[in-house]
């Protein structure tokens, strides 16, 4: 028996090791191993991305100011689509916006190519200053905005989220009753890096956004509580960096794990990882890593209990 | 795909100047053509050093990989006390070597770059070289013996300008300054020109995006593009965003 395989939002996954938005260009790098792909986020128009210097490392890990620097939905669909329809995984497309009709647009047309298994609604990135993490700070735009796009496409619907919130799980409740099928928690969280000898900003638009080690158990709580409000399926990422770190967030309540900051050190770690899994599955008694997720909910209380019970 | 990492023993670390030598045996792999770079990081990896740091050889073949650094941080600092080093590369493109005279011109610790080309280069070379204090210049001995040498608050744009217009390529390593200097005077009497550009890097392979520069008047990957460029791709400019 295949002790990684699963399932996540109905598409079929060989293991649960993913890729985080924004993190891989599986164009110019390869897929590097990963059971799904999910790009970078697209716009409807093309974006230059932030000035440089664009990432500065800090303690256990680094910020980084893109600014969703991409080739825009026309040339997404034209150009990139169809060579990362060859990539033989499953495609999850990550789309951002300023308006709900700008997401809307961009679902409607990614949605429609066969090639896409899902689509991630972007409502997080730190490193816009308007558009896109001001609906995800808002529980009632981000439920108008996954029910304005729900209508655009049969395809899954994701919601990342940031947990530069006053309540993450408020937003990933008013995600669900939107039409969410599942959440991809956390996005980076805001931070800042200034430089030790000019006494500057390191990073050209000032703020970033912090990933990497550091923000792990940011992600943590966040998964336990959103899993907790929403019982939604959840791709945990934000600061996994080994084997350990993925049974760590399944527990929390994560279906599958995403690799960012870590695969920027070693770009072979989710084959490290895959590798490794099933060796550690075995040592904590269990037999598949489905098995694992939801498991620190089992002590805390009977509302967890049931959420788990109805939907790990 | 980027190429696999591996693990490769400290042959030996040297002082040199204000600088230090780190030399790697090889395993024998792929050592790529002078100019393009390496993502290196001390094992086991220094707790406070995420990254890995993104270095083009001094020299390199099958037996020794060498690295000139610059010890600032945490990064460095672990990789000039290692017992082995962690090493992913070659990547990027590197300089094309031309034949014809060569004018090589190095700033700081962008000169590490230039003893593989002096080495490699097919032509004679000519070497200019600039530095902050004299302890930085000391490397210079391990570039080529007959360098013209300057130090701050020369610039080596001085020593350059006595040599063009020349019939000559110009290979240049140095401060992002230096290299828009040396750029336009290339430019001005219409002499080919390399640049090796440098950026903060995370990844080195394209994932990141964390590394854009501004080429061909875009804000593009200096890990896909270069880092080695030609000068007119980045004296191109006009971004007005």
């Amino acid at each position: 028996m295949n002790s990684l395989a699963t399932r996540f939002c109905g598409i079929d996954l060989a293991h649960p090791v993913l890729n985080g938005s924004g993190t891989l260009d599986a164009l110019a790098a390869g897929t590097l191993g990963v059971s799904a792909f999910v790009t970078k986020t697209v716009t409807l128009n093309p974006r230059a991305g932030n000035p440089p210097q664009r990432i500065a490392e800090t303690p256990q890990g680094m910020v980084n100011s893109i600014g969703l620097a991409n080739p825009g939905l026309e040339r997404f669909c034209d150009e990139h689509l169809p060579r990362l329809a060859d990539l033989g995984v499953p495609l999850i497309v990550s789309v951002g916006g300023w308006s709900r009709d700008e997401y809307a647009v961009a679902v409607r047309r990614i949605g429609a190519h066969p090639a896409v298994a899902a689509l991630e609604l972007n409502v997080s990135c730190p490193n816009v200053d308007t558009g896109c993490i001001s609906i995800g700070t808002d529980p009632a735009e981000t439920r108008a905005l996954l029910e304005r796009c729900r209508a655009e496409t049969d395809r899954p619907l994701l919601a990342k989220l940031s947990p530069s919130v006053a309540d993450v799980s408020a937003v990933a409740l008013a995600a669900a009753e939107g039409g969410a099928a599942g959440l991809v928690l956390i996005n980076t969280v805001r931070g800042m890096a200034i430089d030790r000898d000019t006494l500057q900003p390191l990073l050209g638009g000032g703020g970033g956004g912090l990933s990497g080690p550091a923000v792990k158990p940011v992600a943590l709580h966040a998964i336990f509580h959103c899993r907790a409000a929403t019982g939604l399926p959840i791709a945990g990422v934000g600061g996994v960096a080994c084997a350990q770190d993925c049974l760590e967030f399944a527990s929390a309540g994560a279906n599958v794990v995403a690799l960012g900051t870590a695969l920027f050190r070693n770009p072979g770690l989710v084959e490290e990882i895959v590798a490794e899994l099933p060796g550690l599955l075995e040592q904590h008694g269990v037999s598949t890593f489905d098995d694992v997720v939801g498991r620190a909910h089992h002590h805390q209380g009977k509302a967890l209990l049931e959420v788990d019970a109805n939907h790990s | 795909m980027p190429p696999d990492r591996r693990l490769l023993q400290v042959a030996r670390v040297e002082a040199v100047g204000a600088y230090t030598l780190l030399v790697l045996r090889n395993d024998g792999g792929d050592v790529g053509e002078p100019g393009q770079f390496f993502m290196l990081q001390a094992d086991p990896e220094p707790s406070d050093a995420y990254l890995p740091r993104a270095l083009s050889a001094a020299w390199a073949d099958a037996g020794e990989i060498a690295f000139l650094l610059d010890v600032r941080g945490a990064g460095t600092a672990a990789l000039a006390g290692a017992a082995q080093v962690s090493v992913l590369g070659p990547l990027g493109h590197g300089f094309e070597l031309r034949g014809g005279p060569a004018i090589l011109v190095g700033g700081g610790i962008g000169a590490a770059i230039l003893p593989w080309l002096v080495r490699d280069l097919p032509g004679p070379v000519t070497t200019v070289l600039g530095f902050r204090e004299q302890r930085h210049a000391v490397c210079a001995a391990l570039i080529d013996a007959d360098a013209t040498v300057v130090l701050e608050p020369t610039y080596v744009t001085e020593p350059l300008a006595r040599l063009l217009p020349a019939d000559a390529t110009v290979y240049a390593c140095g401060p992002d300054p230096m290299l828009h200097a040396v750029a336009a005077l290339c430019a001005e009497h219409a002499v080919p020109c390399l640049l090796a550009m440098e950026a903060a890097m995370a990844c080195g392979f394209g994932a990141c995006y964390g590394c854009a520069v501004e080429i061909d008047g875009e804000w593009k990957r200096l890990c896909v593009e270069g880092p080695v460029l030609d000068a007119g791709r980045v004296l191109a400019g006009g971004h007005d965003e």
